[in-house]
């Protein structure tokens, strides 16, 4: 069922509403940070529109506080951010892209955010137009809130941006929970990445950065000896997509 | 610190991980084995996202983040609710406890 360009476009846009909900508030606590380490607004809105990474950019204003020299911090950036090397991969796997410059646009899809959207969506969805959506809505979350922060810092109740916290993983939770609870074997696949991560963090006292690259292709080799291939393809309803993508490998 | 020259210096390292596959993942030949590890990684990557982090949502209080991780699960178990709706509800039982305590 292939979609109009406008119709998928306005679609990546509806599937990417719960980013905005998780956005703006980390976009507000960004800018307050930000003000409040000595950034001017403009140079606050241009780290935004330019860098378009929530982790890294709060770490970033965080080290400026505390001294950090622009070396260090873009060395720290890299190394928060090479996970989006091995999520880029999956994205561009999924969109068949061809046009130059549409290759160029859509790396910035990937966000762990719009990673997870397009790499849950089923696979006739994921064309140009819903990849372009996703990171209209996106990016314009994130900018937009950067600005508000910027301009009106105190506009949340504090009891209100706290809650705003969970947002974003309730939506991975969202988008995975289907998933593994149909299936036994990555949902053992699941708990064992989640294990790894928490001795890599807590009993190892990796940089959580290195340690969700490590559990992310520790647990995906597991899960390519655990998770059967006749159990991957789920033959429930909308599963279909990815479980004809599987037979043709 | 200018930091104009540090956000040219982040804007480079964000990048370039985010763009370099587009243009070099139709190279690859992707083997049966290694298809399926691809296919592992969304699952992966999201798990390692969530947990532990999910029990920092609160630096001094670990069950907020427990709670507005269970309501999402729970929910996310029935079928036909948005995620849109889901996250709202966790959301809202974060803020909910926060309201108690």
């Amino acid at each position: 069922m292939a979609r109009s360009a406008l119709k998928s476009y306005i679609y990546g846009i509806r599937k990417a509403v719960p980013v905005f909900f998780g956005f703006l508030p980390v976009a507000i606590t960004f800018a307050i940070l930000a003000t409040s380490a000595g950034m001017s607004g403009m140079e606050t809105a241009a780290m935004s529109v330019f860098v378009f990474a929530g982790a890294s950019q709060i770490m970033a204003v965080q080290m400026i506080s505390a001294g950090a020299g622009a070396f260090s911090i873009i060395l720290a950036t890299f190394v928060l951010n090479l996970r989006h090397l091995i999520m880029s991969t999956c994205v561009f796997r999924r969109v068949k892209i061809k046009n130059f410059f549409l290759k160029l646009i859509s790396a910035l899809s990937v966000t762990d955010e719009g990673f997870a959207l397009i790499t849950t969506e089923d696979e006739e969805n994921c064309t140009p137009p819903f990849v372009l959506g996703v990171i209209t809505l996106t990016y314009l979350s994130w900018v937009c809130g950067t600005v508000v922060g910027v301009v009106a810092s105190n506009i949340l109740p504090k009891i209100i941006a706290d809650s705003f916290g969970i947002a974003l993983y309730a939506l991975f939770l969202a988008l995975i929970v289907p998933d593994v609870k149909r299936n036994a074997r990555l949902f053992v696949t699941v708990i064992l990445t989640a294990l790894i991560n928490s001795v890599l963090i807590y009993l190892v006292k990796l940089d959580s950065s290195w340690s969700i690259i490590i559990s992310t292709l520790v647990g995906a080799a597991i899960g390519t000896f655990v998770v059967k291939d006749e159990d991957e393809p789920d033959s429930t309803e909308e599963q279909t997509a990815e479980g004809q993508e599987v037979a043709e490998l | 610190m200018n930091v104009y020259l540090l956000i040219l210096g982040m804007m480079l390292v964000t990048y370039i991980p985010r763009v370099l596959p587009a243009f070099i993942v139709d190279k690859l030949k992707f083997g049966k084995r290694f298809g399926k590890f691809i296919n592992m990684i969304p699952y992966t990557a999201m798990t390692a996202l969530i947990f532990p982090g999910i029990l920092q949502t609160d630096a001094e209080h670990w069950y907020i983040g427990a709670v507005g991780g269970i309501v999402a699960i729970i929910l996310a178990c029935f079928k036909k609710i948005p995620s849109a709706v889901i996250v709202m509800a966790s959301v809202l039982s974060v803020m909910a406890v926060y309201w108690v305590i």
